[in-house]
């Protein structure tokens, strides 16, 4: 699903930008770089190419760390079984922002413009972030739809699941990837795509399910 | 001006990451002097020692490590510093190499097999650029053989390799076993970097360290420095 209507609302999080540039929360930008995240910003309609892709799939059980889900998929992941037994469906999904924008970072790094270049990237990788809620927001209203709630999304190499298991989120999909490639390795390209679950069920049980506070790795970019 | 000033001018213009004169700098009074460029220039055509005017650019590329660790600097503040450097060492190339003198050293750096992920990269190699060493960027998703061939054919002292993910960091373990197979281990230094890299994986596969980031690479390469002179 290749979606325009999305692209022209494409809104960043200029906050966020600096943040993930290592700004945190009080860091001050100078004038030039305040400005260049601005420009970018404003002018990220024309860069991103946002496409994605979800389907809902039923649990057909959940065993230890294992979870059985309908077409020979299986999600092996303490994190994720403790969610999806809670849950009556899972929505799987894949998005991107696409490709060109990594083409003009890599771009401009050749042209040793590299301040360009790192803010762009960082750019990017939020407007994956943005368009990884718009998905949750419509998987939310399917829910809605049905009477239930959804939880929050997970991906494959956060929490105990494995980058590896990529390969059991590309089967879910099927044919339909939003124009994402998984190589051997596991690495989606484009490079700024997202793949993940949300987990719908009764909403009073799947939207309070958070595994964060009891989790030892405290410096997670994923922390809740 | 005189050549008191155009080091001085020069050490500051690395410190506000001008390039050339048409950059506004972290000073906005500066757009329309001078950058590191004209003043590289300039420095040469008033014969000024070679030596002074890299001192000059190491002295500015110092300050601008504090301010980063300080957190005065961030990542894009360090990288227009770093490239108004990185451009000086282009112009006093082939002057270098014409009087012979050393660079701190060569280094390759490489995003393994399977892996494109290229920012990090980019940014370490820009650094380290900037940072005085001499930088030979292979690119991404870099065959094993070729990262050894370049081992072999152009003897750099240091091997940076980078990767974004677990699936695809162990690419870096078999870059150093073929170095081991092919007698180039104990020629060439090796450092690793990354999201998903860490000091226990460089234990593991035997790199000899993990760089956090640009400037980490750089104290890192400097005690290495050190262990040889010492
Ligand atoms: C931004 C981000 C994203 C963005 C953009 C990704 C991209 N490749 O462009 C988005 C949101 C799209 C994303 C997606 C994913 N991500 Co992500 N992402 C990050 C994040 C927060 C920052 C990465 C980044 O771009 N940093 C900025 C650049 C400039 O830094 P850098 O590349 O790391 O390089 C610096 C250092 O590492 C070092 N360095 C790097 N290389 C080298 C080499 C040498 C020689 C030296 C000395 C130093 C050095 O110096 C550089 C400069 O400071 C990290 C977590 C983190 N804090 O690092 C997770 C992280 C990399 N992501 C992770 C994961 C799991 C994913 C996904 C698989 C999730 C999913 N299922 O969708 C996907 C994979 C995407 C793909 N293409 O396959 C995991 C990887 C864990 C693992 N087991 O491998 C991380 C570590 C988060 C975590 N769980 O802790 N991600």
């Amino acid at each position: 699903m290749s979606t325009s209507s999305i692209r022209n609302e494409f809104d960043i999080d200029t906050e966020q930008v600096f943040n993930r540039m290592g700004y945190g929360t009080d860091g001050v930008p100078s004038a030039r770089v305040e400005s260049l995240v601005r420009e970018y910003a404003d002018n990220i309609c024309h860069l991103v190419e946002p496409s994605y892709s979800y389907v809902i799939r039923d649990i057909n059980s959940v065993r230890g760390s294992r979870v059985f889900i309908e077409g020979s998929v299986i999600f092996r992941s303490n994190v994720i079984a403790r969610l999806l037994e809670r849950c009556q469906k899972v929505a799987v999904f894949v998005l991107t922002v696409g490709g060109r924008l990594g083409e003009v970072v890599h771009q401009l790094s050749g042209d040793g413009l590299m301040v360009q270049a790192a803010v762009l990237d960082a750019i990017g990788s939020d407007a994956a972030e943005t368009l990884a809620h718009v998905v949750q927001d419509i998987v939310g209203k399917e829910a809605e739809a049905d009477g239930l709630g959804i939880s929050q999304r997970f991906s494959p190499g956060y929490c105990d699941w494995r980058v590896s298991q990529q390969r059991m989120v590309f089967r879910a999909m099927g044919s339909d990837t939003a124009g994402v490639r998984l190589t051997d390795g596991c690495l989606m390209i484009p490079q700024k795509s997202i793949s993940g679950i949300i987990g719908i069920g009764p909403a009073d049980k799947v939207e309070s399910y958070n595994p964060c506070p009891t989790c030892e790795k405290r410096d997670c970019v994923g922390r809740r | 001006m005189t050549e008191g000033d155009i080091i001085v001018r020069l050490k500051e213009n690395v410190i506000q990451g001008r390039k050339n004169q048409d950059e506004e700098g972290i000073d906005e009074k500066l757009s329309g002097t001078p950058g590191v460029v004209e003043l590289t220039r300039l420095a040469l055509e008033k014969k000024i020692l070679l030596e002074e005017i890299i001192n000059a650019l190491t002295a500015g590329m110092t300050v601008v490590g504090e301010k980063y660790s300080s957190k005065e600097y961030f990542i894009p503040d360090m990288l227009a510093s770093a490239e108004a450097v990185g451009e000086a060492m282009e112009i006093l190339k082939p002057i270098l190499e014409a009087a012979n003198v050393e660079t701190k050293g060569k280094f390759a750096i490489a995003t393994v097999q399977g892996d494109i992920h290229d920012i990090g990269k980019n940014i370490v190699a820009i650094l380290l650029r900037g940072a005085g060493y001499e930088v030979n960027d292979l690119g991404t998703d870099v065959p094993t053989e070729k990262i050894v061939d370049f081992v072999k054919k152009e003897s750099p002292d240091y091997l940076g390799l980078s990767a974004l993910l677990t699936t695809t960091m162990t690419e870096m373990g078999v870059v150093i076993e073929a170095l081991k197979d092919s007698g180039l281990r104990d020629r060439v230094k090796v450092l690793i970097g990354g999201a998903a890299v860490s000091d226990e994986y460089a234990q593991e596969i035997g790199a000899d360290a993990y760089c956090v980031d640009g400037f980490h690479a750089i104290k890192v390469l400097d005690s290495f420095q050190q262990a040889k002179t010492s």
